[in-house]
């Protein structure tokens, strides 16, 4: 029996479908997956499905749900069918993040110098210094090359018409490229000689690109500099992924209690002494990083770390303080960055944003709650955010309450619809929402974005949150070569 | 590398290798219950391998499938082979970036096997040796996947230094309980069973067949488990390999810490190897194997302090 039946796919009114054009009609880059797949039985894709469980569980790529006392461990939803972009689609959108992250990293410097882009009045004072992530020890500090964001991974959504948007920046600690590099070990297995046959870009350069950039940011001119990833430890719910990037890039994995800073110097704790380290990839957030400047109560920082940094003696990446470039209200005037700073026409959309702050946009959004996504400005993960379409009038009265307490908290955005892709759910395919989050990675040669992504998937009929603390999974992501 | 980490490598082969111990011990021990007339007492394997209370014990020593269970799966017990897989993982977790790929993966699925229920209900209502036979083949692709591609540096020089820590501590635990068994029960001098199961339990039978003719004594058996080179579980073995490790360690920044740990090491191994069955029987045997056993811990604490920077 097939189970690929072209006619139970029950397309999404007013939806962009990654695989289908109108009427059934397959999108190029689809043909040969399919015709693959309508070579193999139900029998065959729910034993690739096991085997997908299966290499994910025997990996300890898991995440622990605490019921009962014991701990029951679970693997991410992962997608067996990959989502695939052309040559075409990913050539434009590698040019518009490179464009974006270029004006970014530009407003990030000025910000934290001259401040033109305020003067010029391009972006509000107030905005700026509302923001909890805008900091003040930042001020004046020269970071090497001028790059403050090393690694961005901008979350892309389309919309009805298949025009990209950008949702998010995710400009500080950004996740998931583990699963990207995982997903597609696990689908070389799914699909032997797949991968190939349909031209697949490879995206294993990823560590080796981030390990060449960490390594030129060394403030020591020493032959062979000490590159460390601190992590908040193995109880963080990406811990996973700090143990594969630091082993792909051969470096070492430290927690908070692993460093100790000594006369404005960073080091670590080794069995033969202590060893100075020249170049932090941090995967904590500002402020738990160092609980002489912020929050005191951390202990996954490293007191006097911030002392170092400004010191000039390590590198931390990403750099802090980047919270004030992709912050929610901040995000808005993205487009006008990429004017100001570089007299260019944005290429990637934003979603039209209602900044909360601003009484007449503020009017606008309360009359037409129903259309409108709301969310925090400084939240990320998918929480505290209202779904206008699905809400009841009773969370929306209540929603209100909460955004007058404090209105530059909080932007709306209309609701985007999110394209659907193939998944194969319940022995057939069915379509589900989909994201796209690329990983940039800056360095002093520019900027690389390895061809692919993680690509999120509301696997949820009907739902449109991709985020995987809300119902979530993953797909391998295949970007083709020609 | 990070202390955190030589500690955590250190504690991961520890616990590996007491799993690995006790397994043994159940396989041999649940062996000879089904091969006795007289009621099989499970006690002394309860005093060797398990930190649980005592009472408890009691009560389940002469019914073989319970203290299996028992050793195996209760978390109350800090000895079971789940609790002490699932700090082995915890702790090579920590440390994923530092021992190869598939030795994570040998431990995780170690710890995803202890946790099937079919291995329970084996041990419940089936053949529980067969039980046995699936984790201690756990164990055996986890030190052939160690031996053939874990790096020859400082990660493998700590987590031998655990393994034959470790290691001799067990073998001196077997062989007190055992001659403390017999001061109270002196038929067992000569019960040849008796020793067959210590032999078998420590894998060391056969090579005792090899070096001594003429049937099973006390004596013999001391002289193998204690002093002989080429057992490997012996604690002449273990010391020697700790030694060996250890010096791999020797650098010029830590010098003074060094010198000081190498100095007791040197000393341990001295003792054990000036040492004759005759001249353990005039210091008593168990005074003797409480200072043997006293000198590792004092290597273990030292090593905590020194390299683990736990001071």
């Amino acid at each position: 029996m097939n189970t690929i039946n072209l006619n139970r796919y029950d397309q999404v009114s007013h939806t962009w479908d990654e695989m289908y054009i109108a009427d059934n009609h397959l999108r190029e880059q689809y043909h040969q997956i399919i015709r693959y797949l309508e070579n193999e039985s139900a029998n065959d894709l729910n034993k690739k499905e096991e085997l997908a469980k299966r290499l994910f569980m025997s990996q300890g790529i898991t995440f622990t749900v605490y019921d009962s006392g014991e701990g029951i461990e679970k693997i991410f939803p992962f997608d067996i069918i990959p989502r695939i972009i052309t040559c075409a689609e990913w050539a434009f959108i590698e040019k518009g993040i490179k464009q974006r992250l270029k004006a970014l990293n530009l407003f990030l410097k000025d910000v934290y110098h001259n401040q033109f882009i305020i003067r010029d009045k391009v972006i509000p004072a107030s905005l700026i210094y509302s923001c909890p992530h805008f900091l003040r020890e930042m001020h004046q500090l020269n970071v090497p090359y001028d790059i403050y964001i090393h690694i961005a991974g901008i979350d892309l959504i389309r919309d009805f018409d298949g025009t990209f948007y950008v949702l998010e920046d995710n400009l500080r600690t950004p996740s998931g490229v583990s699963y990207m590099l995982e997903n597609r070990e696990i689908t070389k297995r799914l699909f032997p000689d797949l991968l190939p046959q349909c031209k697949v870009r490879s995206v294993t350069e990823y560590p080796a690109i981030l390990y060449k950039n960490l390594l030129s940011l060394s403030p020591r001119a020493v032959s062979n500099p000490t590159i460390v990833l601190l992590s908040p430890g193995m109880y963080n719910s990406a811990y996973y992924e700090h143990t594969t990037l630091a082993r792909l890039m051969g470096v070492e994995l430290v927690e908070g209690r692993d460093l100790i800073v000594k006369d404005q110097k960073v080091y670590m704790k080794t069995t033969t002494g202590l060893q100075q380290v020249d170049v932090i990839y941090r995967r904590v957030d500002d402020d738990f990083i160092d609980p002489l400047v912020f929050n005191p109560k951390s202990v996954l920082g490293v007191a006097g770390l911030m002392s170092a940094y400004r010191k000039g003696n390590v590198a931390i990446i990403n750099a802090t303080g980047n919270g004030v470039a992709d912050d929610k209200a901040v995000y808005s005037y993205v487009p006008d960055m990429i004017k100001y700073y570089l007299n260019e026409t944005p290429l990637l959309k934003n979603v039209p944003t209602y900044s909360l702050g601003n009484p007449d946009e503020k009017a606008y959004v309360f009359e037409n709650m129903h259309k409108m996504v709301i969310k925090k400005t400084n939240e990320s993960g998918g929480y505290g955010m209202l779904m206008g379409h699905a809400a009841t009038e009773q969370e929306i009265e209540n929603y209100k309450k909460e955004i007058l307490k404090d209105p530059r908290n909080f932007i709306a955005q209309p609701t985007i619809s999110l394209s659907t892709a193939p998944c194969y759910l319940d022995g057939m395919l069915q379509p589900r929402r989909v994201d796209l989050r690329p990983y940039a990675l800056v360095g002093p040669d520019g900027i690389s974005i390895v061809p692919g992504g993680l690509t999120r998937v509301a696997l949820k009929e009907g739902s449109l949150v991709v985020n995987s603390s809300q119902g979530g999974g993953s797909k391998d992501t295949w970007v083709l070569a020609s | 590398m990070l202390s955190r980490v030589a500690s955590s490598l250190y504690w991961l082969s520890r616990y590996v290798e007491r799993s690995d111990g006790i397994l043994r011990m159940l396989k041999i021990n649940y062996a000879s219950s089904q091969d006795t007339i007289q009621e099989f007492t499970w006690t002394p394997v309860i005093r060797i391998s398990s930190g649980g209370n005592e009472a408890e014990m009691s009560a389940i020593k002469n019914d073989s499938r319970s203290v299996i269970e028992y050793l195996l799966f209760n978390r109350d017990n800090p000895n079971s082979i789940i609790n002490m897989i699932t700090l082995a993982r915890e702790n090579a977790r920590s440390v994923q970036e530092h021992i190869a790929k598939d030795l994570w993966q040998c431990l995780n699925e170690y710890y995803h096997t202890v946790k099937d229920p079919k291995l329970l209900w084996y041990v419940q209502k089936d053949d529980p040796v067969t039980a046995l036979d699936i984790l201690i083949k756990q164990v055996m692709l986890y030190y052939g996947t160690a031996g053939s591609i874990m790096e020859r540096g400082e990660i493998r020089s700590f987590m031998s230094i655990g393994k034959y820590l470790e290691r001799s501590i067990q073998s001196i635990d077997i062989l007190d309980i055992k001659f403390i068994s017999i001061s109270n029960n002196p038929d067992l001098l000569t019960d040849t069973s008796y020793w067959q199961h210590l032999l078998l339990s420590l894998g060391g039978y056969e090579l005792y067949l090899k070096s001594y003719r003429k049937g099973f004594e006390a004596e013999n058996v001391l002289e193998l488990v204690m002093l002989n080179n080429d057992f490997p579980r012996s604690a002449k073995y273990s010391v020697n390999n700790i030694h060996r490790y250890f010096e791999r360690l020797k650098s010029d920044k830590n010098i003074e810490h060094y010198n000081k740990l190498s100095f007791n090491i040197g000393r341990l191994n001295s003792t054990i190897t000036y040492s004759s069955v005759n001249s353990m029987k005039a210091e008593g045997l168990h005074p003797y194997l409480v200072k043997i056993r006293s000198e590792l811990y004092g290597i273990g604490n030292l090593l905590n302090e020194y390299y683990f920077a736990n001071a």
